[in-house]
């Protein structure tokens, strides 16, 4: 008898693998999408954080902070921002937390649950950002606008005030077609890996 | 892939799922690169499903897709040396199920597969896993005759690292 053919017998006794895969672990792996689109959610949060801090330190801050002391914003200035960095980085744990989560789940219930968190997480993102930009853009406004207020006529003020609500919703809506272009793609993606794990729920 | 399809893909898969982690035991030796060849053979065969008409069984398939996935992906790492954990690989057996020879052999089985190059260990685990000659050349896409050629040089190079 061939010395192979012992070993082909231990080979043929060998147990099945302890960790046996079910078909839900095999889909996610197959697809292994929905936790590559969150992990990107986090990367591009992170990265336009770092991006737009990097921005703030390359303006020249003692020039901003002039024009702040000028219309008695400083006060102002600083708490939003310390206020608006907690937020930011309650997001990105957010962020991280889903991330986490969606990596680890094994069920379609629990996995279709955090594709629904991450989603209501991204649009609350949004609506912040949007908020806090609008915020700002309206105080900095009114502060400019009382300054001169004693040299402007009411026409002049009416057409100021025109042109910076004109100007705000503009960049509100320039601003919010960015995040739709940035997130709105992983979210559809992610729309689209809910409904096929929904159907997969129903079949088994 | 459509609804039905991926159904019935997942069911195949889930049944015959033993096929590829036995692969991922001769290529790989331990447990987190186990995982990472399972997860690249699970996406290998979803996408190449749809092309699957049927014409041979789902195992035979899918011996052929994880395999070649399995050597294409061992020549990519062969440029990091890796170091060999044989420890891990005693794969949970149940000593109870087991009589001690069959579970010494197995280890030292393995221990040998590893040392040898990506087609041999295709070679050797097709004819452990008692395929003909006709589906091993196809599996691997060389002709019978060089199958034949192939597989014994293979076995005499395992049963050297065997002897004593």
């Amino acid at each position: 008898m061939d010395l192979l053919d012992n070993y082909k017998k231990a080979w043929n006794n060998q147990p099945e693998d302890a960790h046996k895969v079910s078909s839900l672990e095999i889909y996610k792996m197959a697809q292994s999408k929905s936790s590559s689109i969150v992990k990107w959610i986090f990367i591009i949060g992170i990265a336009e954080f770092v991006f737009l801090n990097s921005l703030y330190f390359l303006s020249d801050r003692d020039e901003v902070l002039k024009t702040y002391e000028k219309l008695e914003l400083v006060n102002f200035m600083f708490f939003s921002g310390i206020l608006g960095y907690i937020i930011l980085f309650f997001f990105l744990a957010k962020f991280y937390q889903n991330y986490k989560r969606i990596s680890a789940t094994a069920s379609t219930k629990v996995l279709m649950n955090n594709i629904l968190k991450t989603r209501k997480t991204v649009r609350n993102y949004v609506i912040f950002n949007l908020g806090y930009v609008a915020i700002v853009t309206i105080v900095v406004s009114i502060a400019s606008i009382k300054m001169e207020f004693e040299i402007l006529n009411t026409k002049k003020l009416l057409l100021i005030g025109f042109i910076i609500l004109i100007a705000t919703v503009l960049i509100l809506g320039l601003l919010w077609l960015f995040y739709q272009l940035l997130y709105g793609i992983l979210l559809k993606k992610l729309n689209r890996n809910y409904k096929e794990l929904s159907k997969l729920d129903c079949t088994n | 892939m459509q609804k039905d399809l991926e159904t019935k893909f997942l069911s195949e898969f889930e049944q015959n799922q033993n096929i590829a982690h036995k692969i991922c035991r001769v290529y790989t030796t331990n447990q987190s690169a186990h995982n990472d060849l399972f997860q690249e053979i699970t996406i290998q065969l979803w996408k190449n499903y749809p092309k699957f008409r049927g014409d041979s069984k789902f195992s035979t398939w899918m011996y052929r897709v994880a395999l070649n996935t399995a050597i294409s992906l061992y020549r990519k790492s062969t440029k990091t040396i890796k170091t060999q954990d044989i420890g891990e690989i005693a794969y949970k057996i149940k000593a109870t199920d087991y009589d001690n020879t069959e579970e010494v052999q197995l280890k030292a089985l393995y221990k040998a597969i590893h040392k040898l190059n990506d087609i041999d260990k295709a070679l050797i685990f097709l004819y452990l896993e008692d395929k003909p000659y006709k589906e091993i050349s196809e599996t691997l896409g060389i002709s019978s005759v060089n199958a034949r050629v192939k597989m014994n040089r293979a076995k005499d190079k395992l049963k050297n690292i065997l002897k004593p």
